[in-house]
């Protein structure tokens, strides 16, 4: 167990009464729980203890929820490199696993552990007490067997927060669950993310096709021509808003400090040079790049983003929701580089983009890949998940 | 060659709300250090800004105050710079999309002109927090303190309008005045709630090219700030007599040596949007509900001033140079005194005796109706100028009415021709020279007599009565 656990509650127990009482829930150390390490897997961070509870945290307490502890993770959560997420839900040791997914990892970390994985739609879920990277881009993601429990738990941690002034005023929709119509309902394949796989990852992807097409689902090819520009478009304006974000990471007030700097600049250059791993170094000096000396480009970055957004929510007028996949099997597993990481996420960045809800189905039984992915509008998380749970209950009833 | 300056300022405004800009801290960065802190403006993971509503306010009625078109959308981003005064590594401020354009201020020019000096724009930001260099033994240790870190500012940035440090002088006393007026500063450059930095280029009369500028950073009173133009701008013009290009960088004033010298400039980068702070969206509603809000302005009330009581462009623009001053006038005069006595005992006397001690005029024990009351014996001859004068002295001392005063003290006015008649006889005995000379129809021989007799009744004599009791007695006019 201590190779998935960062942080072990000793006392599990002490939760309240709720409609999550019992519901045991694991999270990563990038979620502030007061007087738990919140690290987020960075030396940048070292023995920094969290002061308060996070939002999320808070109205799962009151909820009922019993917090088990937290899961060893990436660097700031930026990519899967050296987390566990997924390992509670494996070992049984928790019913839901909370994953912040800045470019898709609560989806590709369902997709290794074989269960659902969900990324709420952006500004749905606060992010106060969330140790931050990409702001604009990240988001609560939540992985479970059961896309009821994660239901459940929306019920209680979506909606409007006085922590976080980036939520609108808005009330959180209704998760109660609702009957799904197949007959009436249109799921869009995009020609350019499939067109983009390889040829195993096609072949999978056609399963899930068939599969929601037997279910009765109405199937059609929809078309995004500036699809490919969304690893771009994510690499640019991420790796910016991560540069500018870690500046506060600056081992002055917590963290671990290098020693031997001759002034604040030589302290500041040595710790900042020890405290950050090499793949995150490499994706803040990409930031500063592009701040300071391609700072048009960031600008074209930004104005691709709303076109691109826009180009989504065009795509709703000619399918209710979309089918993706989830992985490409000629993906790297475990990408030691900037590309290779972007290359890992190229299904799923989207979402992260455009703010979307995503939510990661595994495959069913015997079918070939792990999963895919299936995407709605934005704020129609509940008709999403209800879709999933009409999906998976298909199977269970053995139909087709 | 003849040169002119081309002069524009950036002002911090540090606005005077409750609360710190993002978080509930108390917005007092004088307590003891770091005692206003919160995980938010010590910029703690995972901590989120809160904005205040209060310095949205604070800031609106400043930019309405100045005349300036309040934006219906502004927007804050993370401007990127890398100083230990700023540990999160960027400030929030609306670098785009501001709260405000336009706006000015009108002076008067060295010419006597009215001239009118633009505001580009005006934006909120947060402070930054404040640097303490000291030694431990022999080491130097930089200390920080994060009471002022979040503290509500506005930057105010001006055209280039301004041509001689005088403007920017008077700009700035104005700007004083108006930002007072409506209640979001104190405006103070000694105690740093107002900070001013110049920019300063020269160019040959008349032509209209943008040379390089010149950023003049720590002046610390209006004085200084129109020192560090006027030395800056001699500087410039040398060098380029002398050949040498200006190039762009930033100087700090130096007080004591009355001079400007080059600094190293701190790392700025660019700015990056933070989607954790709210875009700012404001009706039109709202924003007239703001202006509703406003006091009448200084210069509003100054023309009104001309128009109602009479007085002159430059007495009402004195008087309205403080809100409190200007207040404490029309009080007086709604108590039926008549404009312009108040204005002069309000300027000459009551202003310089609460200087005097140090009071100021919210917190004296001279009110309005108190000071009316003494304007009001006076001007019905009941006492004169003199007692008046040392009647306001005692007013200061004890809480009783000025007639108590008056009359425990017996500085009522002598005015009975009877008492006067006495004093002119050994006056007149006293001086035959000087009645000879008023014969001779000499007018100040007159004065000189009137001040005798003055002097001669210990001050209490109706001056007006003597000089008509003395016409009389000499056949001259009164
Ligand atoms: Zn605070």
């Amino acid at each position: 167990m201590d190779s998935i656990c960062h942080y072990r509650n000793s006392e599990p127990a002490a939760s309240g009464d709720g409609p999550l009482r019992g519901l045991r829930v694991a999270l990563q150390p990038n979620f502030s729980v007061a007087g738990w390490p919140a690290e987020a897997g960075s030396k940048a961070l070292a023995q920094f203890t969290a002061l308060e509870d996070a939002t999320i945290v808070r109205r799962l307490r009151r909820a009922g929820a019993v917090l088990w502890g937290s899961t060893r993770m990436s660097e700031f959560g930026f990519g899967l490199r050296g987390s566990q997420a997924g390992g509670a839900l494996l070992e049984r040791a928790a019913d839901v696993e909370l994953v912040l997914d800045l470019m898709g990892e609560s989806r590709a970390a369902a997709s290794r552990a074989g269960v659902c994985g969900f990324k709420p739609s952006y500004g749905l879920v606060s992010r106060c007490g969330l140790v931050d990277l990409i702001p604009s881009m990240e988001c609560c993601g939540l992985l479970s067997r059961s896309l009821a429990q994660i239901r459940e738990i929306l019920k209680v941690v979506a909606g409007p927060d006085e922590g976080d002034f980036s939520l609108p005023d808005e009330k959180a929709p209704d998760f109660s669950s609702q009957a799904i119509d197949p007959s009436r309902i249109r799921i869009g394949v995009l020609r350019e993310a499939r067109e983009a796989l390889s040829a195993g990852a096609q072949a999978s992807l056609q399963a899930s096709v068939d599969e929601l097409a037997r279910a009765g689902f109405s199937m059609v090819e929809v078309s995004l021509p500036e699809h490919g520009l969304f690893p771009v478009v994510h690499r640019i304006a991420g790796s910016v808003e991560a540069s500018s974000c870690a500046g506060r990471y600056d081992s002055v007030r917590y963290g671990a400090r290098a020693p031997g700097g001759k002034n604040w600049n030589g302290m500041y250059i040595r710790t900042r040079g020890a405290a950050f791993g090499a793949l995150l170094k490499s994706y803040l000096i990409q930031g500063a790049f592009f701040q300071f000396d391609r700072y048009g480009a960031f600008e074209d970055a930004c104005r691709i983003r709303a076109r691109l957004v826009a180009g989504m929510e065009r795509l709703a007028a000619e399918a209710d929701f979309l089918l993706l996949p989830a992985v490409d099997g000629a993906a790297p597993e475990a990408p030691a580089t900037l590309a290779e990481t972007y290359a890992q996420f190229a299904p799923t960045l989207f979402a992260n983009v455009t703010g979307q809800p995503a939510l990661f189905l595994p495959a069913r039984p015997g079918a070939p890949g792990a999963g895919f992915q299936l995407a709605g509008p934005r704020r129609s998380d509940p008709r999403l998940i209800a879709l999933g749970e009409h999906v998976l209950k298909g199977r269970k009833g053995g139909g087709q | 060659m003849e040169f002119e300056a081309v002069i524009g300022l950036e002002i911090h405004v540090e606005l005077n709300g409750t609360t710190k800009m993002f978080c509930d801290c108390p917005n007092r960065p004088g307590d003891e250090p770091n005692a206003n802190t919160c995980p938010i403006c010590l910029w703690f993971p995972g901590a989120m800004p809160r904005f205040s509503q209060e310095a949205l306010e604070k800031a609106v009625l400043l930019c309405l105050g100045l005349g300036a078109e309040i934006q219906p959308r502004s927007v804050f981003d993370q401007k990127v710079y890398y100083y230990p005064d700023l540990p999160k590594g960027y400030q929030l401020s609306q670098a785009h999309l501001p709260l405000s354009r336009g706006g000015g201020i009108e002076i008067t020019d060295g010419s006597g002109q009215r001239k009118k000096l633009r505001i580009h724009h005006i934006h909120m930001e947060e402070d930054v927090a404040k640097l303490m260099h000291e030694m431990e033994g022999r080491t130097p240790i930089s200390l920080i303190d994060f009471n002022r870190a979040g503290s509500p500012l506005v930057e105010i940035v001006t055209e280039p309008d301004f041509r001689a440090p005088e403007e920017a002088m008077e700009f700035l006393k104005a700007l004083r005045t108006q930002v007072r007026y409506v209640g979001s500063s104190e405006c103070s450059m000694e105690n740093g709630t107002m900070r001013v930095d110049a920019n300063i280029s020269v160019r040959p009369q008349g032509t209209s090219q943008m040379n390089t500028k010149v950023e003049v950073k720590n002046m610390n009173s209006i004085r200084h700030v129109g020192d560090a133009i006027a030395y800056e701008i001699r500087r410039q013009c040398a060098a380029v007599q002398a050949g040498e290009a200006v190039v762009l960088h930033t100087r700090l004033w130096d007080p004591d040596q009355k001079a400007t010298v080059p600094m190293r400039a701190k790392f700025e980068g660019p700015c990056v949007p933070d989607p954790a702070v709210p875009v700012i969206e404001l009706s039109r509603e709202w924003i007239e509900a703001m202006r509703a809000r406003l006091p009448e302005m200084p210069s509003v009330r100054a023309d009104r001033f001309v128009r109602e009581h009479g007085l002159t462009a430059e007495e009402a623009a004195f008087l309205n140079a403080d809100p409190e001053v200007a207040g404490y006038f029309e009080s007086v005069v709604r108590e039926g005194i008549a404009p312009r006595t108040a204005m002069h005992w309000v300027t000459t006397q009551l202003m310089p005796a609460l200087r005097e001690r140090q009071l100021e005029l919210g917190g004296s024990p001279i009110a309005p109706a108190r000071f009316a009351v003494l304007l009001r014996m006076l001007s019905r001859d009941e006492i004169n100028a003199n007692a008046a004068r040392e009647v306001l002295a005692h007013m200061f001392d004890s809480a009783e009415s000025p007639e108590v005063i008056v009359g425990a003290r017996g500085f009522q006015q002598v005015s009975d021709p009877g008492a006067l008649d006495s004093l002119i006889s050994q006056v007149c005995e006293a001086h035959p020279a000087a009645v000879a000379d008023v014969r001779a129809g000499q007018g100040k021989a007159m004065g000189f007599l009137i001040g005798q007799v003055m002097q001669a009744s210990g001050g209490k004599a109706n001056p007006k009565k003597i000089r008509e009791l003395l016409a009389q007695k000499f056949g001259a006019k009164a």
